[in-house]
């Protein structure tokens, strides 16, 4: 009986997930750093059914509405990770050059630890993509970190389809030693990496004037011969909808030469790139990216890993975002992602952002990266309830997270966390290995 | 003459008997045993008849005229139910393993690939062409009940189309009682090519049903009006595809866990096909959208949680204990939530764990009631031969199992079993006559001395009586071992290593003395030393 009870408990706590406070919450007395709208150091904010209310000083909770008191700690958006990779069960379709027809919605992994670890780290809102294996990779998807709940309630329907593209390195396979009598996938170079995109958006456009015409003809009726359609391919669709403006592109680049070939290649086929990824040497070419209007998703501090990354300067973020350019700073790890908040710090000490500059490196910036800034990215009424809650100023080397809340539920509370531990602990002590040895 | 008499009687019998006409001619009545064939009420005193491989009349025992001819089956204090119907097995495949490692090219130029890339695809394979059956693997399935099995194949995404058999003997033309069944579609990659990852596989997926409609569409424009329309080019994996999204013939889709049943149901409805979902061992955390969805359901008995699930993130630990204590629950939970479902084997090494992880099933809440529906007459239905299989009815195939108690007790017996009316006598167990002398039960550390050295492996092993159960692993994978028995000192067992998609049997054999295990292993071709030893329970 008494392990039927258990059981029944095991299979309720899978289904449902973490206790809900159900949307509604009052955070009282925090140091709230907007990020849009200036720091009120003792304030409260409201959150009614997963919405941002009002925010201000002495606000009264209405009736039920959770209260908590966060006097001495200090309430940001949640942190927004423009670039990652977890939640999925999978990164990189290997087996083509052009995979634009996988679509990372088919592969998410709700149950992935990863999750856990982000949302430890106060980020509520990633942009997950396929990987950099090849030059024209697959869909991405914008995620709500909602631990606990199904892979379909974290999706960001709002956030702009994008689709990868890879350039450098990683496409033509530079650092993989190829065994003998293996050949090398094309394209091997630089310059075939254009051309094979090159010819793809060729091909798309073809497609869409197949298309075209086939639908002209249908409309008019002069054939008097069987008409068929062309057949859908699902590479060609996603190739055409982002000529046709429903994709934006997401493009994986290091150098700064093959950066403006890739805007070449935009222009020629009036694509737009939301982002380009990572691109160390983006110092190079911060205007034109500014004067893009494009935005970069890097690495705070990571550089010198491999060749096209030797230019790396620990002053790039900095720098760029001074010259006007859209940055952000993502994790492109599952480990990282915990840690975004002291990455926007460096950003303070390596180029001399404000304290706000260098939030919006993790929050606003990459909230307007993926489209979503209408909702996320600052603390503002009637954005989204995602708010992540720290021991000390966040951009202190010496703060951790404590709550992270998104849409007016918690989904990460430190103190209820060790708790929990602890008294599974005492239940469940850890069990011995039964051989094998330690 | 007397030889002439004798002809002319021969003759006689073989004019006005039928059953001389058919290998299973003989006629059986089973009396007094208790029937339970739900959806029918059950009778207490009852009386089944068997003729010709059919069941020729059902009811109370007094009731029913014994035949002349009929063996009579006296069954007083025993239980009569409909033959088991396994819907999910990958039983009798013998693919040589060179084979396995290269797909056959099977045609769909995957969007954007070379023509000469290889697809993991062959839905034009029919698998009866490719097994094998064996006695023994009949035997113990017909030992725990099972007369039927859907024979599904086992590689690639789209991977053939399966054969249901009944079990009554070697011969596969006699086995097939249904052929095709489904195509069968699972969510696996290709090594090598593509495509190589989850989400390359549902892309896949998608355009070879897009691309079967079409060529389809385009054969049969086509054939109405050939003039000024290119003929298609034929290609054999559309031709085979194409009646599965065209006329919604029966797709079997495998789902290893939560996130491919909702992919599989996705799919369904994009493409309209009449799917039924397989594996499904985590199918009670998506109930609510398999209730929505209204797909048939074959549930596994295997309760390894799957490697995507938060209990195997956790360690090993964890996960035994959700193998224990959480998955057995699955059917029980669905049960409960009014979801409709048949129960298989699949992914479980053989019938004895099949028949352990039923009781675990019944054990963990599964009404017996509807355990036995979830084995007869719901997969009937689900495989579109409940007009004469699934129940003991009159003018139905004569499956039907004699056990010596509730099936689902582990201290009953499969006494009998009748297989398109064919009677097997089930040989009592040998561990039915007392424990054997030695255990193995516990973790050996194994080393293998070979050829090209030395190899180390961990090998856990359970034993009840003289059945021997575990899993050997390794730096390359974990493998339960099969047909595990101890007689005497002599342990033996074989393990289907599966390397880089390439499988093979090891046969081991070897001498028990107490906490050592010394013996050979054989593999196909060569042979090599094993010496196991002890490892401590506590540490």
């Amino acid at each position: 009986m008494k392990k039927t009870i258990i059981l029944s408990l095991c299979l309720f706590l899978v289904a449902v997930g973490p206790i809900l406070a159900g949307g509604n919450l009052l955070l009282k007395n925090g140091t709230i750093l907007t990020v849009t709208k200036g720091t009120i150091p003792k304030g409260d904010i409201l959150i009614l059914d997963g919405f941002i209310r009002q925010i201000g000083e002495n606000i009264t909770a209405p009736a039920g509405v959770k209260v908590i008191d966060v006097s001495g700690k200090y309430i940001i958006p949640g942190i927004i990770d423009s670039h990652t990779h977890i939640a999925l069960s999978g990164t990189n379709e290997t087996g083509n050059a052009i995979t634009a027809e996988v679509n990372m919605r088919d592969v998410l992994h709700a149950e992935d630890t990863s999750i856990f670890t982000a949302i430890s780290g106060g980020v509520t809102t990633i942009h997950t993509l396929h990987g950099s294996a090849n030059p024209i990779g697959g869909q991405n998807i914008t995620l709500k970190l909602k631990w606990g709940k199904k892979a379909e309630e974290m999706i960001f329907a709002q956030a702009w389809p994008t689709l990868k593209f890879a350039l450098g390195e990683n496409v033509t396979q530079a650092n993989r030693t190829v065994a003998g009598g293996e050949e090398r996938r094309y394209p091997a170079s630089r310059m075939g990496v254009v051309a094979i995109i090159r010819r793809e958006l060729q091909r798309a456009r073809e497609y869409i004037a197949q298309w075209d015409r086939y639908n002209e003809w249908q409309r008019l009726k002069i054939l008097n011969r069987p008409l068929l359609p062309p057949c859908k391919d699902l590479q060609l669709e996603a190739l055409a909808d982002l000529l046709r403006g429903k994709l934006v592109a997401r493009c994986h680049s290091y150098r700064s030469d093959e950066t403006i070939e890739f805007i070449q290649l935009s222009h020629e086929f009036g694509f737009r790139v939301a982002c380009f990824e990572h691109i160390p040497e983006a110092y190079k070419i911060a205007k034109e990216l500014a004067a893009e209007k494009i935005g970069i998703s890097v690495f705070m501090d990571s550089w010198a890993y491999k060749v096209e990354a030797a230019e790396g300067i620990a002053t790039m973020p900095a720098y760029c975002a001074q010259q006007g350019v859209l940055v952000s700073i993502n994790s492109d790890s599952n480990e990282r992602i915990r840690r975004l908040f002291n990455d926007a710090a460096k950003a303070i000490k390596y180029g001399g952002l404000s304290e706000d500059e260098a939030l919006k490196l993790i929050t606003l910036n990459p909230a307007i990266q993926l489209g979503v800034d209408k909702w996320v990215g600052s603390l503002e009424v009637g954005k989204h309830g995602d708010v992540a809650v720290f021991n000390e100023h966040p951009l202190s080397a010496y703060t951790r997270c404590d709550l992270t809340i998104i849409e007016g539920d918690i989904y990460f509370d430190r103190e209820a966390y060790l708790k929990e531990r602890q008294e599974a602990q005492k239940v469940n002590p850890k069990p011995k290995l039964s051989g094998g040895g330690q | 003459m007397k030889l002439k008499r004798l002809w002319f009687l021969a003759l006689l019998l073989l004019i006005t008997s039928p059953s001389w006409l058919t290998a299973s001619g003989l006629t059986y009545a089973i009396v007094n045993c208790r029937l339970v064939s739900p959806p029918l009420p059950v009778i207490e005193k009852a009386v089944v008849i068997i003729r010709d491989g059919l069941i020729e009349a059902v009811g109370e025992a007094g009731k029913v005229p014994i035949p002349e001819d009929a063996e009579v089956i006296e069954a007083q204090g025993m239980i009569a139910y409909p033959g088991f119907i396994d819907a999910h097995t990958n039983l009798f495949l013998e693919t040589p393993a060179a084979e396995s490692a290269q797909p056959p090219t099977a045609g769909r130029p995957t969007a954007g690939a070379t023509p000469e890339e290889r697809s993991p695809a062959q839905p034009e394979l029919l698998v009866l062409s490719q097994i094998k059956p064996r006695q023994t693997v009949i035997n113990s399935f017909l030992k725990v009940g099972v007369t039927t099995v859907l024979v599904a194949p086992e590689r690639g995404i789209f991977s053939g189309q399966s054969v249901l058999l009944n079990l009554n003997g070697e011969k596969p033309e006699s086995m097939v009682v249904k052929n095709p069944v489904a195509l069968h579609l699972q969510f696996v990659t290709a090594r090598g090519s593509y495509p190589n990852s989850p989400m390359g596989t549902v892309a896949f997926i998608r355009q070879s049903f897009l691309d079967a409609a079409y060529y389809s569409q385009h054969l049969t424009t086509w054939k109405k009006s050939p003039r000024f329309l290119p003929r298609p080019v034929y290609n054999p994996f559309y031709e085979a595809l194409a009646p599965f999204v065209n006329e919604r013939k029966p797709v079997i889709i495998t789902c290893n866990n939560q996130e491919d049943i909702k992919r599989a149901i996705r799919i369904t409805q994009e493409f309209k096909l009449q799917a039924i979902l397989s594996g499904a061992n985590e199918a009670w955390r998506v109930a609510e959208e398999l209730r929505a969805a209204k797909l048939p359901l074959l549930v596994a008995l295997n309760f390894r949680p799957p490697a995507t699930s938060l209990y195997s993130a956790q360690g090993e630990a964890v996960r035994r204990k959700a193998e224990q204590e959480v998955y057995p629950a699955n059917p029980a939970a669905l049960q409960k939530m009014g979801i409709n479902f048949a129960l298989t084997s699949l992914g479980l090494s053989d019938a004895a764990t099949f028949q352990k992880n039923l009781q675990a099933a019944v054990k963990a809440g599964l009404p017996a009631e509807a355990a036995l529906k979830a084995l007869t007459i719901t997969p009937a239905q689900i495989l579109g031969v409940d007009s004469f299989l699934g129940t003991i009815e009159p003018g139905k195939i004569a499956n039907v199992v004699l056990s010596s108690g509730d099936i689902f007790d582990a201290k009953s017996q499969v006494e009998k079993v009748w297989v398109d009316g064919q009677l097997f006598k089930i040989e009592k167990a040998p561990e039915a006559k007392g424990p054997a002398a030695i255990s193995v039960a516990g973790a050996w550390k194994v080393t293998v001395s070979g050829p090209m050295g030395e190899m180390e492996m961990t090998m856990e092993l359970e034993q009840e009586g003289s059945a021997v159960r575990g899993a050997i692993s390794s730096s390359y994978g974990r493998w339960e071992i099969r047909d595990g028995a101890i007689s005497g000192q002599e342990l033996s067992f074989t393990l289907s290593v599966t390397i880089m998609g390439q499988s093979m049997d090891v046969a081991f054999s070897g001498r028990v003395e107490k906490d050592l295990i010394e013996g050979t292993l054989q593999v196909p071709g060569g042979a090599a030393d094993f010496k196991a030893t002890r490892i401590p329970r506590e540490l």
